[in-house]
């Protein structure tokens, strides 16, 4: 028999961040979030049930009308858009829409319930493991991909028989956190989750904030557009990720970890879950952490469908159960986070670059970038490619070796156009611009930047119109609500560049197109509404004479 | 100009001194810097939404909100610049592209006209960025209250805030995200099946009228300039101060004080809407006595008065003063109130006096 609201939400009360896990628990087993079910809750985790609906409702994947968990959702991202998405809706009963959802690298993913399937119509339909990252490229050492294509690297044995776990043997048993802080300080990781702070001054920060518990988060909502870097470390590597959060807690003196995966990657949990699991049977997590008395437990915890959440602020609020708005920075999340804990958030690429840097040294990993740059950036490549995927690059490699010479160029003797960069939060990058090297100071130097790593390429027959409005729909989409710059103006970007409303004049439009940019720029509250104007900013510089069509309603 | 030492920043050029804890907003408000805001109340914690307050901070890459940013030793701090108005005037251009009209009566709430203030200070009514209009008003709920009329609402959640913050009721919340934001009730129903108490406090501080005063806005056409009346709410020991509004000798509404020691801005839905015995045509003009068919009949005061006293001093006599309790009306002025106390005190030696309101 299926447990019932009483028993569920008993046991919620026991738990850590109880309140997502609960209503997954509901939405799977009604197969929506009833008003019944949802009072419940109100009253046993003591939530007023005005703000439990609001937030609720915040979510893009809880259902409010029955049979609705089961209904597909068809991923109509970018990508996915300019290769039929929207048929594919269309043509699969009771079916919707739903923003990027991490497998830019494959045929168009839906999800059903508890289910991702791929394909490129209704009849090919398929269950399909995510893709492992193409075979490595150029001669360059490799980081977080070095043992990914390993056999079994998947399981704990597997994974321990190519040196898994062995950092965190050596860390807990006979380093300091301090030593251990200052290691990944001078191979000078920086986070891989957009922002790029420095991983051991961030740890630092933690270890020495006044207050406890301390908390460590993995950020695993990977919804930037263009981004699937992540859910490739998760599935075909996800020990790597468990011994890079089991150091960050070590590094921090936290007992805990949450690691906050994003909805559409159902199929993750339950690896990740397991792995989680089989951990802990073999002592490497848990109370007594390699028989050393340290107690390091990882929680998994799903969102539910909101970028916004991937935002760090954001992500802790969702976690507690509140409404997920970005919170005001200062304090920030390294003194006040998790229930105002000091946190420290991470990427996943950023904590599954931890145990080889361990392994292999501070000035192993520095080296692996050209020039003076340190470490390696996972690039999700997708789009008009030959060979899209995730590539580990050395930070530093020039874009167009990456495009022409791993990636095999672009296909059907087509001439590349422009790029995105940073999925879709970095705006175009094209022409001369092109000529870019993947580090932060060439790409920012261009006035874009590198963040998560997502790269979609498109070929000389795209309508840079099209997937700008594309764009700005998803950040209009995405945007919380919290700050008028940005709720107001990517509604107002997203309605000019669908030609829908704005002046019919090309001067007033610009004037009014590049108002909006400035002001959402400099004065939005977080990175949502900074970075969204880079979108309309760059199509601006790059294709002017795109847009003087476009006013003109050609 | 001298370095900053201790608790100072420099503000527009000026060095001063903060409180531990204070914002920026807080420290340029005491300096009149009339910084604008739109999601500010400063009964509530600083929510950083509007972004109206934002200031230069010398160091920092981008303008900082005032309202959630503290004020630490050192920092410069510029309050007005050409980049910063041309800011708030895109900002305030861009509110009022979401809203079906600025200018709403001042009878529709305390802070109602704060847009409109803003949006003609910096002369904003430019009809840019036109394009769709955000929230759905609610013209059908039928309380007697409180006008829902979202199609004015500019997603501040000032509401939202002061019924969790002030009055702890949690009956409003915020649905979904972005330009689809929509201020809500549970399931989004009624506010009468709502845990609302229609206290009126988000009415007061909604900056735009979306939330509206029914009650005094039923006197919007009456032409002639609204008055308000310092008073203390009679209907209960609280003593929360209000401002009476007349139009004539008409009362059309009342609005809690923000600076009543008591109450600071908050009222129960007693002292906010129920004002309207007043002027109701049933109320009685005249005392009234019972002949002696035990008929209540109209009088004079002073026969009132005499029939009065006698029965009051007969019961005393014959049962002593402690006989006698007299219950205050809530409804009368607090004058009258104090009278009848004065009356059983002094004049009929009991303290078996109280007000209807708590007894
Ligand atoms: C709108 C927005 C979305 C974000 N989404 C993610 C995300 O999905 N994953 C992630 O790791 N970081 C994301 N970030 C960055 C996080 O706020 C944070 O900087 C990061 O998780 C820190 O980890 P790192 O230092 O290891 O990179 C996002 C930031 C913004 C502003
Ligand atoms: S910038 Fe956008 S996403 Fe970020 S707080 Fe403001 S409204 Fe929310
Ligand atoms: S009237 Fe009072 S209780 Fe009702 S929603 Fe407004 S603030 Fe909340
Ligand atoms: S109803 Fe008024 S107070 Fe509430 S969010 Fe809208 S504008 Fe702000
Ligand atoms: S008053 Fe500071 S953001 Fe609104």
């Amino acid at each position: 028999m299926l447990p019932n609201n009483d028993e569920l939400i008993a046991q919620a009360k026991t738990e850590e961040a109880p309140l997502l896990p609960l209503l997954h628990k509901l939405h799977e087993r009604d197969g929506y979030l009833s008003e019944h079910a949802l009072r419940a809750v109100s009253k046993g985790l003591r939530i007023p049930i005005a703000d439990l609906f609001g937030t609720i409702t915040f979510y893009h994947h809880f259902a409010r009308e029955e049979g609705g968990f089961e209904a597909p959702r068809v991923c109509t991202g970018p990508i996915c858009s300019l290769r039929g998405a929207h048929d594919l809706v269309a043509g699969l009963e009771g079916a919707t829409g739903m923003p990027c959802s991490g497998r830019c690298d494959e045929p168009i993913p839906v999800i059903r319930g508890g289910q991702t399937l791929v394909g490129m119509s209704v009849d090919a339909l398929a269950v399909r493991e995510t893709p492992a990252p193409p075979a490595k490229q150029g001669d360059y050492e490799e980081c977080v991909f070095a043992h990914i294509r390993d056999a079994d690297r998947k399981t704990l044995d597997g994974y321990r028989l190519t040196g898994g776990y062995a950092a965190l043997e050596r860390a807990v048993t006979s380093m300091t956190p301090e030593a251990l802080i200052g290691l990944i300080d001078e191979s000078g990781l920086a986070g891989r989750g957009g922002a790029g702070f420095p991983t051991g001054r961030k740890w630092r920060a933690v270890a020495e904030a006044d207050g406890g518990p301390k908390t460590v988060v993995c950020n695993a909502d990977e919804g930037e557009p263009g981004c699937f870097k992540d859910r490739a470390l998760m599935d075909h590597d996800p020990h790597a990720v468990l011994e890079g959060m089991a150091l960050a807690c070590f590094a921090t003196g936290a007992p805990r970890a949450f690691l906050y995966l994003r909805y559409e990657y159902p199929e993750t949990e339950h690896l990740l879950s397991e792995a989680i699991a089989e951990a802990e049977a073999a002592g490497i997590l848990g109370d007594d952490v390699f028989g050393t008395g340290t107690e390091i437990r990882i929680y998994m915890r799903r969102g539910a469908g909101a970028y916004i959440c991937g935002e760090e602020t954001s992500l802790l609020n969702s976690l507690e159960g509140e409404h997920p708005f970005p919170r005001n920075r200062p304090p920030y999340p390294v003194t006040h986070g998790y229930e105002g804990t000091p946190t420290a958030v991470n990427n996943v690429e950023t904590l599954s670059s931890v145990p080889p840097i361990i392994v292999h040294g501070a000035e192993w990993y520095r080296n692996l970038g050209l020039g003076s740059h340190a470490g390696t950036k996972v690039i999700s490549l997708s789009g008009d490619v030959a060979r899209p995927g995730n590539y580990e690059v050395p930070i530093g490699l020039p874009l167009s070796t990456l495009i022409e010479e791993w990636a095999g160029g672009i296909p059907n003797g087509r001439t590349l156009k422009a790029v995105t960069m940073a999925g879709l939060s970095g705006g175009f990058l094209a022409g001369d611009d092109l000529d870019v090297t993947l580090d932060e100071p060439s790409i920012r130097s261009k006035g874009s930047f590198l963040g998560a790593g997502g790269v979609m390429v498109f070929d000389d027959s795209r309508d840079m119109i099209e997937i700008s409005h594309m764009a700005m729909e998803f950040f209009a989409e995405e945007s919380c609500g919290k700050c008028f710059p940005c709720r107001i103006g990517t509604q107002r970007l997203t309605e000019r560049l669908a030609g829908k409303s704005g002046p019919e004049d090309l001067e007033a439009w610009l004037d009014e197109v590049n108002d909006l940019n400035t002001t959402m720029k400099e004065t939005s509250a977080c990175g949502l509404g900074q970075a969204a104007p880079l979108i309309t900013e760059s199509l601006l510089k790059y294709f002017p004479d795109a847009v003087q069509t476009h006013v003109a309603g050609d | 100009m001298s370095e900053p030492t201790g608790r100072t920043i420099v503000l527009d050029g000026d060095e001063v001194a903060f409180e531990r804890g204070e914002t920026l907003f807080q420290v340029a408000e005491r300096h009149r810097k009339e910084i604008p805001t739109l999601c500010y109340d400063d009964r509530l914690e600083a929510f950083g939404g509007c972004r109206l307050c934002v200031v230069e901070l010398e160091g920092a890459r981008n303008p900082v909100a005032s309202c959630t940013t503290k004020a630490e030793p050192g920092m410069r701090v510029t309050t007005k610049s050409g980049k910063l108005e041309m800011h708030r005037r895109v900002l305030l251009e861009m509110v009022v592209s979401e809203n079906r009209e600025v200018v709403v009566d001042e009878l529709s709430g305390y802070a109602s006209q704060e847009m409109k203030t803003l949006v003609d200070r910096y002369d904003a009514q430019t009809g840019r960025f036109a394009g769709k209009q955000s929230g759905v008003s609610h013209p059908d709920d039928p309380n007697p209250f409180i006008l829902r009329d979202y199609d004015n609402c500019i997603s501040c959640y000032r509401c939202v805030r002061v019924c969790a913050e002030q009055e702890g009721d949690y009956a409003i919340s915020i649905m979904n995200r972005g330009f689809d934001t929509q201020i809500t009730t549970e399931f989004g129903g009624l506010l009468k099946d709502s845990s609302c108490t229609f206290c009126g406090q988000c009415v007061q501080t909604c900056p735009t009228g979306a939330l509206g005063d029914m009650k005094a806005l039923r006197f919007a056409e009456v032409e002639k300039p609204v008055e308000k009346t310092r008073s203390i709410c009679p209907y209960c020991g609280v003593g929360c101060a209000v401002d009476i509004m007349t139009k004539g000798d008409q009362v059309v509404g009342i609005q809690p004080a923000m600076d009543g020691p008591a109450n600071e801005g908050a009222l129960c839905v007693k002292g906010q809407f129920a004002f309207d015995f007043v002027h109701h045509p049933d109320r009685l003009k005249t005392p009234f006595v019972r002949d002696d068919h035990g008929q209540l009949v109209p009088a004079s005061w002073d026969e009132a008065l005499d029939k009065a006293a006698s029965g009051l001093l007969e019961a005393v006599n014959e049962h002593g003063r402690h006989s006698l309790y007299a219950v205050a009306s809530g409804r009368a002025p607090n004058e009258a109130g104090y009278t009848l106390q004065k009356l059983v005190r002094a004049g009929l030696g009991t303290s078996y006096i109280d007000n209807c309101s708590r007894a």
